[in-house]
């Protein structure tokens, strides 16, 4: 760290006002070296967190913090899920069903292009980005609200190592929920997508409910976005929780950073994944 | 033995700390002073290893804090204890869990002696029945009494009081400070005490360190500051001014 | 037995007043919505702050959003060696859904939370009833101008999204799946209707307002400290989200 010592301060320090273009840089570096600091913080927690589960205290407490953060994330996330997919099945239903109309007339395969669609896109991610808002200012203010009452202080000065306390069992959680609530979600988005064809289009439901088209890769597929923003979304919350300054306003810039940054990280990894998957499908 | 060395800490472009250094001999205990915003807080979590300067060094007990660690910092502070401004009890833990804390941490002591030392400084600090209450439960002089308590079950050889007795009425703060005296007196440990309270610390504290704006402007003992000419610090110690505001 | 049903009965209790406080609170905005009642400079500040706030993080996602459809779609029409519909497939559930929900949801968090962690920190330093105390309306004064902001911008961003996102779409499609980027163009230009654009912007308009209310309500009701700051804005997330999804497909049905 560079040092700084202005052992004199009545020296005079001559300074030209910045131009425009330096301003315009200035305006443009700021945030890409704020970005670039985020990020580093991110994969440092990352590390820690996965050096924590390897390495840290695993006993009765750590259980219990698990068990009480899965109920956290999950238990009062349903009914949320349950609202937001059910409705996108019904919304993607019937714009299918009306294009599928218009278009072929034929609704026979309906259901089965649904189950691979929310499968492979929009169960993980849809999920994910309900969880973001939903688990991420939640992590992020109570998190944040320990940093401004310098109770992570405490954790420190009392031998406990923040990330081993309060960042694993959150991760570990919000890890096995993702893919819980992902698997709830396509089950819900499915049947409402099963009534929404029968009551517009008149799709016996039994030809809905078709998996003959299901692979192995939607599988995979689906599982690994679950997984991959099972990881994300309680990084970046807690990120942006533990690096909380300046008091009550901090906490409530902390939920914000956290829903923006767990979004964007969730469609950045979307994107990566589908485009991996793609690949990986063309080569087969 | 505390040593502090050209501690320099400058926050946003502004200097929060400039060039202090000082050193707390064992057993002695340091009084910092000053006007509010002078860096006495940030001065103490340096020294704990919770903030890193931008330079200067910290020896506790010859050990370079800079140098260790998390994992190394975590050995040093089984030896420190620190009381914290606003106490930072854990909310989401009861009373006895809260004290106990430190010491299920280092993981050297057994249930049973955990249960008989918080028992014991519950009976000390005058809680005995708070055991399996919550901290906001609790009043603002209960709670910095329990925070005392967490600081000093593992019993530390050196102890950081931040502000003791803020916002506590004059009962409960002369309360607190004879729980600090107890702790000098019974155990000799070494203590760095930050206080705006004058009165109080003048009982338990031998030498003074003085900051203003981030500078040190007095060092030296409690003799030394009776009878200093710098007129600020006069002010100050005497709690009088006659000038103007500002 | 009874505990479940007291727990349904209080959680009804406290939808039924979030409900009606949002329905009041759409009440007084369009009490002081009127031209002459509104706060210029305040607009003028709230939509600067919201543009230059949101739109980076719009753009990308919309970038984003665009290269996954087109990924996604990629994946049937190779199946069917449809390339001719890529631009039609993607376009069309860009426009109509996928383009209004993901920046609509997006400008939720950027926006609407920040709004509701500004308010909510303004309730709780007082700051509110200070403006009372001086006979100026905080709905009038506060809440108004951001939402007005919010329709207008979230609706700007949403066209400029849709471009985004099917300027991003044509270059996975180039780059990723070997389609040329003119038969992607083309494909949009000669299957896609104005329609199928206007259906994202009603969207768009109807999430704005949403967005707006819910995260200047639950702002404005912050209570219990910093906690209760990310407990408003959580409540608010959450509450623009299922707003969202709600609404669009009452308008997608609606429209068809």
């Amino acid at each position: 760290m560079a040092a700084k010592t202005t052992q004199n301060p009545s020296v005079e320090v001559d300074e030209e006002s910045p131009g425009a273009v330096q301003n315009f840089l200035a305006g443009l570096g700021g945030p890409i070296v704020a970005l670039y600091a985020t990020l580093r913080d991110m994969v440092r927690i990352l590390g820690l967190t996965f050096y924590y589960i390897i390495n840290g205290k695993w006993g009765a407490r750590r259980r219990r913090d698990i068990l009480l953060q899965m109920y956290e994330v999950g238990n009062r996330s349903i009914v949320f899920i349950a609202v937001t997919l059910g409705f996108l099945g019904m919304i993607l239903i019937f714009q299918a069903g009306f294009q599928a109309n218009r278009i072929t007339g034929d609704l026979s395969l309906l259901g089965a292009l649904f189950l691979q669609l929310l499968l492979r896109e929009f169960a993980p991610t849809i999920t994910a980005m309900m969880l973001a808002t939903r688990v991420g200012t939640g992590m992020a203010a109570q998190l944040g609200s320990m940093v401004v009452t310098e109770q992570v202080d405490a954790l420190r000065m009392s031998g406990a190592q923040p990330v081993d306390y309060l960042v694993v069992p959150r991760f570990v959680a919000a890890l096995i929920m993702m893919v819980v609530l992902t698997v709830f979600a396509i089950i819900v988005s499915f049947i409402a997508g099963a009534i929404t064809a029968n009551a517009f289009y008149g799709v016996n439901p039994r030809t809905f409910v078709d998996f003959r088209m299901l692979t192995w890769f939607d599988l995979w597929i689906g599982l690994a976005k679950a997984v991959a923003y099972g990881i994300a979304v309680p990084i970046t919350a807690c990120q942006a929780g533990l690096s909380v300054v300046g008091g009550s306003e901090g906490v409530g810039l902390a939920t914000t950073n956290a829903v923006v940054n767990a979004s964007l990280a969730v469609i950045v990894l979307d994107f990566l994944i589908s485009g991996i998957g793609y690949a990986i499908l063309s080569i087969l | 033995m505390i040593r502090v060395e050209n501690i320099s800490k400058s926050h946003l472009g502004r200097p929060v700390l400039r060039d202090i250094s000082f050193v707390v001999e064992d057993g002695s205990n340091l009084g910092l002073i000053g006007p509010g915003g002078s860096g006495k807080t940030v001065l103490l979590k340096i020294i704990c290893g919770l903030i890193r300067p931008d330079s200067g060094k910290i020896f506790i007990n010859d050990v370079d804090v800079m140098s260790l660690k998390e994992t190394e910092l975590a050995e040093l502070r089984k030896g420190l204890g620190m009381l914290f401004q606003n106490y930072a009890l854990f909310d989401d833990m009861t009373v006895s869990e809260n004290i106990a804390f430190p010491l299920r941490q280092a993981g050297t002591a057994s249930e049973e002696e955990i249960q008989g030392l918080v028992k014991g400084l519950l009976q000390e600090i005058g809680l005995p029945t708070a055991a399996e209450k919550y901290p906001n439960e609790l009043s603002g002089g209960m709670k910095k009494r329990v925070s005392f308590a967490r600081a000093v079950i593992h019993q530390p050889p050196i102890l950081f009081y931040d502000d003791p007795t803020a916002g506590l009425d004059p009962v409960t703060s002369s309360k607190i400070f004879r729980l600090l005296t107890q702790m000098k007196a019974e155990h000799g440990t070494t203590s760095i005490t930050v206080s705006h309270d004058i009165d109080g610390i003048k009982e338990i504290c031998e030498n003074f360190v003085m900051l203003e704006r981030g500078e040190l402007i007095f060092y030296g003992s409690r003799e030394e500051i009776e009878a200093t000419d710098i007129k600020f610090v006069r002010q100050f110690w005497d709690a009088s001014s006659d000038d103007e505001l500002g | 037995m009874i505990n479940p049903l007291k727990k349904i009965g209080a959680q009804f209790l406290d939808w039924a007043d979030t409900v009606g406080g949002l329905v009041v609170m759409m009440g007084r905005v369009f009490a002081n919505a009127a031209p002459w009642k509104l706060d210029g400079p305040q607009v003028w500040r709230s939509l600067y702050r919201i543009g230059v706030n949101s739109f980076p993080i719009v753009v990308v996602t919309a970038l984003l959003t665009g290269a996954i459809m087109v990924i996604q779609a990629g994946m049937f029409i190779q199946k069917y060696g449809a390339y001719g519909l890529l631009g039609w497939g993607a376009g069309y559930s860009i426009l109509r859904e996928v383009g209004p929900i993901l920046i609509g949801l997006m400008f939720s968090g950027r926006v609407g939370a920040n709004t509701t962690a500004e308010l909510g920190t303004m309730k709780i330093t007082d700051q509110v009833d200070a403006l009372r105390a001086l006979a100026i309306d905080p709905v009038r004064y506060l809440v108004v101008p951001r939402v007005i902001s919010m329709v207008f911008m979230l609706l700007v961003l949403v066209i400029i999204g849709d471009f985004a996102a099917l300027f991003g779409g044509a270059i996975t499609g180039q780059l990723l799946l070997g389609v040329d980027w003119k038969l992607f163009v083309w494909s949009i230009i000669e299957y896609i209707k104005l329609e199928d654009f206007t259906h994202g912007l009603w969207k768009a308009l109807v999430f704005g307002y949403s967005i707006g209310i819910i995260s200047c309500y639950f702002g404005m009701r912050t209570s219990g400290g910093a906690m209760g700051v990310g407990r408003a804005v959580n409540a608010s997330v959450v509450g623009s989200a299922i707003a969202i999804f709600v609404f669009d497909y009452f308008i997608t049905y609606a429209m068809h």
